[in-house]
């Protein structure tokens, strides 16, 4: 396995409440390799985007990083000083927010946008940035002239492509990805990830892909970690956490998405509701939910175990 | 452009209903105010002036559709006759004295509080939970919730009447002939610092508190937290991203201000001796002298509606989304 990019250690993250402290992100443990991209699932409120911001420490209070380390490319981000983490974001790692509709600013040109995070990054004037700036709508399908367009101008679509064109500006090495085209129709969105997956190519870039949606994921990742309730509950080749998963819950997040090309084969849901994060049980948090559930379950936290080589799940049954 | 087109039909109708007020109020006022008025001149008024007068107000000959077009007329070709206090000037030439000094006066106050408050609480909505997020905003607000008269009269008090460093009426020495000199201008600032001061002291939470809330829901706004993302400097995420989206809710409060702003500036022309509008108005009223007063109600109609006008230009200007 090629040095890893990006490494991060038993990540804590808490959010701090006058109800109590709630871990919406667990002792996480995961790397990525340069030019893989890692496909990150799991139900809404599991903590997917929680981790994705604290990577380059965009959390703000109430949030807090309690534990761990994040270290990319030998560097901790954690200790890193106020300029240094300004010179890292975006330059090493761009994010796609998962609203990406909302991430523009409705009052400023799409062209002040992209041109202001190349000036802030490199030793060049506006202009020569604005030239570099129609390169990369051109890259994305956009003409030039809409650099002066504000954002409401743009179809969404559009908007998604300009995002992704400024997630690109300085060809950063990892771009985090969080549900990037959930808010874009089918069409649109399969047009989008068949053009990213040309720039990845083309860039070389790793990715880091936030998604609820399995199916999606089983196509475009190389790796899958799955979380539930923070914490990272199994991770392995994509191949196999989609077609042969080891862990109950992940088991059921399959069964319950339409696959697009097998058999019509009836869905089932995962029983229950998600665990709230200020009243987490002794033991597996899953054990609710679980069909499989033992009484080891409601004592002892399951572990992440290895159970082949780099494929990992944290459940007592395996 | 049709946003423009519709505030300007606006106020255009708004400014035709407001003539139409003035021209009705003498009408329902008993007796003939205008008897009255003369009166009130004691003789100092030839009966020709008398007869414009009586025209200025549209007490014509004819059926009252015909009064109203004259006294229209009137207001339109600004020939409103002549003051009884100052007679003979033409009451036209009494408030272009005095206008410029109440615009100064409420215009001035009103952006000087504005790009204060629109600053300081700005940086107290970054600053939350510092020293200057936690105090600077309930002490501005403690100072503006007294009465307006209460802090005027103070400072009049202590700067003027005690501590005699500042002058206590007039917009600039008599003494000084006016120009564009420095020892004019000087005079007319320093002159200028306690009425527009304590406007400034009493408008200012206001705006601290728009800033300041329209700030803490914008903070909130993904394309902040992806501009910080970006590594872009504190000071550009703070004031051109989320600032910058801040100011709309604040800019459409301009407009209501720019009303209160103008009211404002006639207490405080009185408390200061100061020579606006708001003092020839007071004065106006004790000698019932009518057409002076008329012509004041019309200036300060049009020049608040004109200055929402402009606060409509600012708006659109801010607001691409807004059709142009
Ligand atoms: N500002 C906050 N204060 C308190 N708790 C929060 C806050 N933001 C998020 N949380 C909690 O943290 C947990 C993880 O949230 P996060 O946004 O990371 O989920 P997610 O996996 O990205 O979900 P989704 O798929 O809906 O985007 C949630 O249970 C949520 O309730
Ligand atoms: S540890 Fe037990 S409860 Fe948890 S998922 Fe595995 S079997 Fe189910
Ligand atoms: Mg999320």
């Amino acid at each position: 396995m090629k040095e890893a990019l990006l490494e991060i250690n038993n990540l804590c993250v808490d959010y701090v409440s006058a109800n109590g402290v709630a871990r919406a992100v667990n002792n996480v443990s995961l790397t990525i390799a340069p030019g893989e991209t890692l496909g990150i699932a799991g139900e809404s409120g599991c903590g997917k985007s929680t981790l994705a911001f604290a990577i380059t420490r965009l959390h703000k209070a109430p949030a807090l990083i309690s534990e761990g380390e994040i270290i990319y490319n030998g560097r901790d981000v954690l200790k890193m000083s106020d300029k240094e983490l300004r010179d890292f974001r975006w330059n090493d790692v761009s994010i796609v927010f998962q609203s990406a509709m909302n991430s523009l600013n409705p009052v400023i040109t799409i062209g002040e946008q992209l041109t202001d995070v190349i000036v802030a990054h490199k030793r060049i004037s506006f202009k020569q940035a604005a030239v570099k700036a129609k390169e990369l709508l051109g890259i994305v399908g956009i003409h030039g002239d809409r650099l002066k367009s504000f954002p409401h101008q743009l179809s969404g679509g559009m908007r998604q492509r300009v995002v992704i064109a400024i997630a690109l500006a300085l060809e950063p090495k990892l771009i985090i990805m969080d549900e990037p085209t959930t808010a874009l129709d089918v069409v649109v969105e399969r047009e989008i990830l068949n053009e990213l997956y040309d720039l990845k190519e083309k860039f070389g870039f790793s990715i880091l892909f936030i998604s609820h949606d399995l199916s999606l994921m089983g196509e475009i990742a190389d790796r899958i970690g799955v979380m539930y309730a923070g914490n990272l509950i199994e991770i392995g080749d994509a191949k196999t956490v989609f077609s042969k998963p080891s862990h109950p819950y992940t088991k059921g997040l399959i069964a319950s998405f339409p696959t697009i090309h097998g058999p019509k084969e009836r869905l089932y849901g995962i029983p229950g509701d998600p665990v709230n994060l200020l009243r987490l049980p002794t033991g597996c948090n899953f054990q609710d939910r679980c069909a499989d559930c033992m009484d080891i379950c409601k004592k002892e936290d399951p572990l992440l175990a290895e159970l082949n080589v780099d494929y990992h799940a944290a459940c007592h049954k395996l | 452009m049709s946003f423009l087109l519709r505030r300007l039909s606006f106020y255009f109708t708004a400014f035709l209903i407001a003539i139409s007020f003035n021209f009705m109020l003498p009408r329902m006022m008993p007796g003939d105010p205008i008897d009255a008025l003369f009166a009130a001149a004691q003789g100092k008024m030839d009966p020709a002036q008398m007869d414009a007068v009586r025209e200025m107000y549209g007490f014509v000959d004819g059926n009252v559709f015909e009064q109203y077009l004259s006294y229209m007329q009137s207001v339109f070709t600004l020939d409103l006759g002549p003051s009884v206090l100052m007679f003979p000037i033409d009451v036209t030439t009494v408030v272009g004295m005095s206008l410029p000094w109440t615009m100064f006066l409420a215009l001035g106050s009103l952006i000087v509080a504005l790009i204060l408050g629109v600053t300081i609480g700005t940086y107290s909505s970054y600053r939350r939970e510092g020293f200057f997020g936690q105090f600077v905003p309930p002490f501005l607000a403690f100072i503006s919730n007294f009465p307006y008269i209460v802090t005027a009269l103070l400072l009049f008090y202590f700067f003027g009447l005690q501590l005699e460093l500042l002058p206590l009426a007039y917009t600039y020495d008599p003494a000084i002939d006016p120009g564009f000199t420095l020892e004019f201008i000087g005079s007319v600032a320093k002159h200028a610092v306690l009425p527009m001061g304590s406007m400034i002291l009493v408008g200012i939470a206001t705006w601290v508190f728009n800033m300041r809330n329209a700030m803490i829901n914008v903070l909130g706004e993904d394309y902040v937290t992806m501009a910080e993302a970006k590594g872009l400097s504190s000071f550009r995420v703070m004031y051109r991203y989320a600032g910058r989206n801040a100011i709309l809710p604040v800019a459409t409060a301009i407009a209501m201000a720019i009303g209160f702003s103008f009211a404002g500036s006639i207490m405080t022309e009185v408390v200061f001796n100061y020579q606006g509008l708001g003092n020839i108005l007071l004065k106006g009223i004790m000698a019932r002298d009518y057409p002076l007063i008329q012509a004041i109600l019309l200036i300060l109609v049009s020049a608040v509606l004109t200055a929402n006008f402009v606060a409509d230009l600012l708006y659109v200007w801010l607001d691409p989304r807004i059709s142009k």
